[in-house]
């Protein structure tokens, strides 16, 4: 408590916008680097041209020559590896593959083709590596001043053993983050960077690489989402498909969240016999892969399937065809049908969710302390009270932000609609065809249909990025709600 | 005396790598569209090698359905396999996507061995031949069970929905899947098909100025749906009807073929798709032919040797051989003439329909759209909407431009 007031009141002398503070602090940067260039002796002004030059000058050589081979290998892949592709970044490439058959050696010839996808990869690597190169280039020259000052005080310049030794000491933490931050900007930053930049190409199947090029188109493939043309239908699709992704988001988490605590709660009961072995029926349904079991009631309840044949010999599809509740007397179109298939999604979807619920709500039952409860029931609170006004509250503050992970989890939750609806359902809404788009599809979905299936990068790109709006948005909101109020003194 | 061994021992070596590179290694990936292809591929292999002593080969087979060759093939080219078996539906986007080598040494050899309907579809729009026709029975036509319908029945579907209502059983189409649905359309003198650039469509599903318009057609559609003799019924529903007893009749292929013959024993019959009653006239329905091809890779590090094997393994023998042990139906022309080929249900079937079969050339953005306006006929148009307003929808979707 006297904790948090603290570090709010430490955090109010921010005025400045954060941007503007950002730069601020580049430029304060770069007028060091060259405050320290000027007032830096021969050996500093040289390390600016060969990196380490000023280390090996006071005696660190293995830490300069080090630095001068980084050197080296920087200046020898940005301009010769990279250089190439990141020359031809402003068109993405404009020679076109040619190739001419070579009846002597049985082979295509090919001409000097540019490759636009590989030209995009290669050059925002180059760019990563050119950025890094920079701000390595600053602090090489920031260390030379600093060694230089160090020896001309006559302070201790660290021997190589001793910057060794440092790694696995006070310095201990960059050693242990070097390996997943390398990991993220391989893997993660930069394709991301990619797969962001396609957005605004017109990379689909016309401009398929190596056999052809594509370019820049700017904004283009935005407009087409959001400008409903005459004989483009992405905008009513996408409109469609984001409200049923909300939908299937607050539908999905709610009923697993509360169907877990609900189930975690009767089990926990104190009347409840065979605990454990209820316990373990239900996480039989998590211990099967998540996809087998959808496949399998995907089967199940196909029009053709197990279910439906049960209905027609019990009278049920009849009964519901002559009320009217379904469009044909053979079957109950239970995964073909918009008004069937939605609610049965959700359906299938808490069997497949709650056990997970269940377990993390049975943690959590454990831990209400019992004195609470306790109280309340001496104070006259009956069942529903005391879950209401205990037990509820505390299971809400615990797994609030798992809650909007979880929302987040579901909005992208691509496993139970891709395997229900694969090959099975067909939309009858012919704008949402259009868009090769369908009633039961989330963004993400659609979006892989769009690639895969229409080799469409760029909309699928386009999608991808307002899925990432969307989310980012939520979580953003719902943090600030949920974890910025004191609730913690509710517990003490 | 160590001197001489060293020099005999080299001159061995020197030998040796002599010989080797007389009989060249050569490397192939191949592609086949199902695990049980693999026996008949190895065949073909074996056969292959025997043919080509000259060289030393080293096949090594992969399995990759050929319905989703393309997706696979376009998403890197210089990956994919150097010799791979695609539907033809997949021409276009191969094509497109420049992923397909021209036949530039034995395009005449290749044209005159196989009938002209699978050269058509193996044929760009530049008028090259770009892959080797496999097999010719891929497109659909008519199953149905002797113990209900008489050779006249099968002829006009109003017939075969009458029978099969009476008998309280059903006939399957698969109506919601465009693949079928354009056979009404087509078959009524209405007109889809890839534009020139191999990706935008063409179609007049709307026409009201054609000798039957596209609403007549969707009004007898309707009709056709609502039928108590019509199901719905795409692969797996038709499979399960069939099996059931409750299927006595269904438009599907030879990959079906075995599932019917086994449930209908001798009472299992095919034939070309029936007519149908459209604004008072009998029209056939139409289809699309299918063909297995196959393409090689332009990538290919052993080009040659890959065009080599493709010629080889769509020769009358292998066909002939795929016949036997898959009873796939051959494109070649001698291959065609045996009797045991003809006296086959289904490849007979094919053959009938073949006069009222086109060749599968769409554009990528036919399917969805025409799959919904079939599902709206199986609901028998729920919401009322204006039949023209259907197909006007239908066609801007179809003929939608490249960009989106």
């Amino acid at each position: 408590m006297e904790r948090s007031k603290a570090i709010k009141q430490a955090a109010v002398p921010a005025k400045r916008p954060g941007l503007v503070r950002f730069f601020a602090s580049i430029g304060q940067y770069i007028a060091g680097v060259c405050r320290d260039f000027m007032e830096g002796d021969l050996w500093v002004k040289l390390s600016a041209l060969l990196w380490g030059s000023s280390c090996a000058a006071r005696g660190q050589y293995v830490k300069g020559a080090l630095l001068t081979v980084l050197e080296a290998v920087l200046a020898y892949f940005i301009p010769v590896v990279f250089w190439p592709y990141m020359s031809k970044l402003n068109t993405l490439g404009t020679v076109q593959q040619q190739r001419v058959y070579n009846p002597d050696t049985r082979q295509n010839e090919f001409n000097d083709y540019d490759n636009s996808f590989l030209i995009m990869l290669f050059g925002v690597i180059g760019c990563v590596l050119l950025l890094i190169a920079v701000v390595l280039w600053l602090r090489n020259i920031r260390a030379a001043r600093a060694v230089e000052v160090r020896a001309k005080e006559g302070k201790h310049v660290n021997s190589f053993r001793e910057d060794l030794t440092d790694c696995f000491g006070v310095k201990f933490h960059r050693t242990l983050l070097t390996l997943p931050v390398l990991g993220v900007a391989c893997f993660t930053i930069i394709p991301l960077i990619v797969m962001i930049l396609i957005a605004f190409t017109n990379y689909d199947r016309n401009h398929l690489v190596p056999a052809k090029l594509f370019t820049w188109v700017g904004m283009g493939n935005f407009e087409l989402l959001f400008n409903m043309t005459a004989d483009s239908t992405f905008a009513y699709a996408f409109g469609r498909v984001l409200a049923w992704t909300m939908i299937w988001a607050v539908l999905a988490t709610f009923t697993c969240y509360f169907g877990g605590i609900l189930l975690a709660m009767f089990i926990n009961n104190k009347k409840t016999r065979g605990k454990k072995f209820w316990r373990t029926c239900f996480m039989v349904a998590i211990a099967v892969p998540q996809f087998v079991s959808l496949l399998l009631v995907r089967n199940f309840f196909a029009d053709a399937g197990i279910v439906n044949t049960l209905c027609k010999n019990a009278g049920l599809t009849d009964w519901l065809y002559s009320i009217g509740a379904i469009p044909t007397a053979n079957y109950i179109p239970f995964l073909t049908h918009p008004a069937w298939a939605r609610p049965m999604i959700i359906l299938i979807n808490i069997w497949v969710g709650v056990p997970y619920q269940m377990l993390i709500a049975t943690g959590i039952l454990m831990n209400i302390p019992n004195e609470l409860l306790e109280s309340a029931r001496i104070d006259g609170a009956n069942a529903w009270q005391s879950f209401k006004s205990i037990t509820m509250p505390y299971i809400l503050f615990i797994t609030g932000p798992s809650l909007v992970n979880s929302i987040v989890g579901n909005i992208n939750n691509f496993n139970v609609i891709y395997l229900l609806s694969k090959d099975v359902y067909t939309t009858s809404d012919q704008l949402m065809a259009n868009a090769n788009a369908n009633e039961v599809d989330l963004l993400v979905t659609w979006l892989y249909r769009l690639t895969q299936d229409q080799s469409n990068y760029k909309m699928a790109s386009v999608i991808g990025i307002l899925v990432f709006i969307v989310c980012a948005i939520l979580t953003l909101l719902a943090f600030n709600r949920m974890i910025k109020g004191d609730k913690e003194e509710n517990f003490q | 005396m160590k001197k001489i061994l060293a020099l005999v021992l080299a001159l061995a070596m020197a030998l040796s790598l002599g010989s080797c590179a007389l009989a060249e290694d050569v490397s192939l990936r191949v592609w086949v569209g199902d695990n049980q292809d693999i026996d008949w591929i190895n065949t073909v292999i074996e056969n292959f090698k025997a043919a080509y002593p000259e060289n030393n080969y080293n096949i090594e087979v992969g399995v990759q359905n050929e319905g989703d060759c393309s997706k696979v093939v376009l998403t890197d080219p210089t990956a994919a396999a150097d010799v791979f078996t695609f539907a033809d539906d997949q021409f276009n986007s191969l094509m497109n996507g420049g992923a397909l080598q021209p036949v530039v040494e034995n395009a005449e050899e290749i044209i005159a061995n196989n009938t002209p309907e699978s050269i058509a579809a193996a044929t760009g729009s530049d008028g090259m031949l770009y892959a080797y026709p496999a097999t010719a029975d891929n497109g659909y036509f008519m199953f149905y069970n002797k113990e209900y319908f008489t050779e006249e029945d099968v002829q006009t579907l109003d017939g075969m929905l009458a029978k099969a209502a009476e008998a309280g059983k059903y006939v399957g189409f698969p109506m919601s899947n465009g693949w079928y649905f354009y056979s009404w359309f087509k078959g009524a003198g209405l007109e889809m098909h890839v534009n020139e650039d191999g990706v935008t469509n063409s179609c007049n599903w709307n026409a009201t100025d054609t000798p039957i318009t596209g609403v007549q057609v969707l009004e007898a559609l309707l009709e056709i749906a609502a039928n108590p003799g019509f199901k719905e019924a795409d692969s797996d529903p038709f499979v399960a009807g069939v099996k059931d007893g409750s299927i006595i009749a269904g438009v599907s292929g030879t990959w079906n073929a075995n599932v019917a013959a086994e449930a209908w024993g001798d009472n299992y019959a095919a034939t070309k798709l029936p007519t149908y009653t459209v604004a008072g006239q009998q029209v056939q329905m139409a289809s699309f032919s299918g063909f297995k091809l196959v393409g090689v890779n332009p990538y290919s590090a052993n080009l040659g040797a890959a065009m080599d094997f493709a010629t080889f393994m769509t020769n009358e023998q292998s066909q002939v051989l795929r016949f036997e042990m898959r009873r796939q139906g051959p494109s070649n022309v001698k291959a065609l003439e045996a009797d045991s080929v003809k006296a086959e249900p289904a490849i007979a079937a094919i053959i009938a329909q073949a006069p009222y079969a086109d060749v599968q050339r769409v554009g990528q953005k036919f399917w969805d759209t025409a799959a919904a306006l079939g599902k709206i006929v199986v609901n028998g148009n729920p919401d009322g909407t204006d039949l023209q307003t259907l197909l006007d929808n239908c066609v801007a979707g179809i003929t939608a431009p490249a960009e989106q």
